[in-house]
């Protein structure tokens, strides 16, 4: 089904302790909660190292999202299990 | 640098690389987890009763990563010479800062331990492919190849060092825990610029590609053979061990060198 045109649903991202960069950008990431956690529509897990990074709006397609706990930039693709994160070399 | 409280995510790429390579931004991120722990671990975590075995097999371990980490830091700091620009220099300065720090909390667990000479018990107990991986790395490093030297230390020694110190936390005991996880959350920093710099330095100069993929085959079987020494010592079952290995062979694999 497609999504375009429907608008986003807006998320306010909370601290969930993630400590690992400055405390201002701490929001927009969390651990992943063992393999049992299941990410949010607002969340992707960074192939690179393993942390969830979390938007303030629902994630679509060909959105680009930053992980600052590996200096990563992603590109976010439709997978089998879902959205997934593919690193731009950019 | 734009207000991220609007939204981080929005930020023009040029503007993220500038800040995450900078010192400004090492600062803020380790404040939020070294802060408190002198040595890597906070104060009053219980020693374990220790047999004489297992307290051997810990040291020996101990020694493998100090040793890891005294070329990482030899690295590091050798490479900020042939990096190719100020945000790389900078941001090896904060590894730097980094390996010297595990090298220290390192040290300094064995000596919780009772280990009375550490470089001594270092020199004896470490194994022969490392001391050829160090070797082949710092050759690297000494003729600033800066490719070469990048891909042996931020992609094959900190993905390894990353998968073997998450293995190793599961099962250690409290402080050595507490201070790999320490290790860790700089690990993620060191190998995202390794894998992140070489794709942008691959899709510019694809020609690269060549190169690495022989520095890789000649480094392969150095660090999966201490890799797998080191899991064997952890007492990591042969299965659970290749599987270890897939977040090296993934990072390989995205820098098209499967």
């Amino acid at each position: 089904m497609s999504l375009e045109g429907q608008e986003r649903r807006r998320y306010e991202l909370d601290d969930r302790g993630f400590d690992e960069v400055p405390a201002k950008y701490r929001k927009y990431y969390r651990r992943l909660d063992g393999p049992g956690d299941k990410l949010a529509p607002n969340e992707l897990l960074c192939p690179v190292c393993k942390v969830v990074i979390r938007s303030t709006r629902e994630l679509r397609e060909g959105d680009r999202v930053y992980c600052m706990a590996c200096l990563t930039r992603l590109r976010v693709v439709a997978g089998a299990a879902g959205l997934e994160g593919v690193v731009e070399y950019t | 640098m734009s207000d991220p409280a609007q939204d981080l995510h929005a930020l023009p790429p040029r503007e993220f690389l500038e800040h995450v390579h900078s010192f400004e931004f090492w600062l803020g991120s380790v404040q939020g987890y070294l802060a408190g722990r002198p040595y890597g671990h906070h104060d009053g975590l219980a020693e374990p009763a220790w047999t004489d075995p297992e307290r051997d097999r810990l040291v020996t371990i101990l020694c493998h990563y100090c040793v890891g980490e005294t070329m990482a830091l030899e690295g590091a700091g050798g490479l900020i010479r042939a990096a190719p620009n100020r945000p790389t220099k900078v941001f090896l300065a904060t590894q730097t800062v980094d390996e010297g720090r595990h090298l220290e909390v390192l040290v300094h667990r064995l000596a919780e331990l009772g280990v009375a000479d550490p470089e001594r018990e270092i020199e004896r107990r470490t194994s022969a492919e490392l001391i050829r991986f160090r070797d082949r790395l710092l050759a690297f490093v000494g003729s600033g190849d800066w490719d070469a030297a990048l891909f042996a230390q931020n992609v094959v020694l900190e993905s390894a060092e990353f998968a073997v110190f998450h293995r190793h936390a599961r099962s250690a005991d409290p402080i050595t825990r507490e201070v790999l996880l320490g290790i860790i959350k700089d690990e993620r920093r060191h190998l995202g610029f390794g894998e992140n710099e070489l794709g942008r330095r691959i899709a510019k100069n694809p020609a690269l590609h060549g190169r690495l993929r022989a520095v890789r085959a000649e480094l392969d079987p150095l660090v999966l053979g201490s890799f797998e020494r080191t899991l064997a010592l952890l007492g990591t079952p042969a299965a659970e061990r290749s599987e270890l290995g897939r977040d090296y062979l993934a990072a390989v694999e995205r820098l098209g060198f499967a």
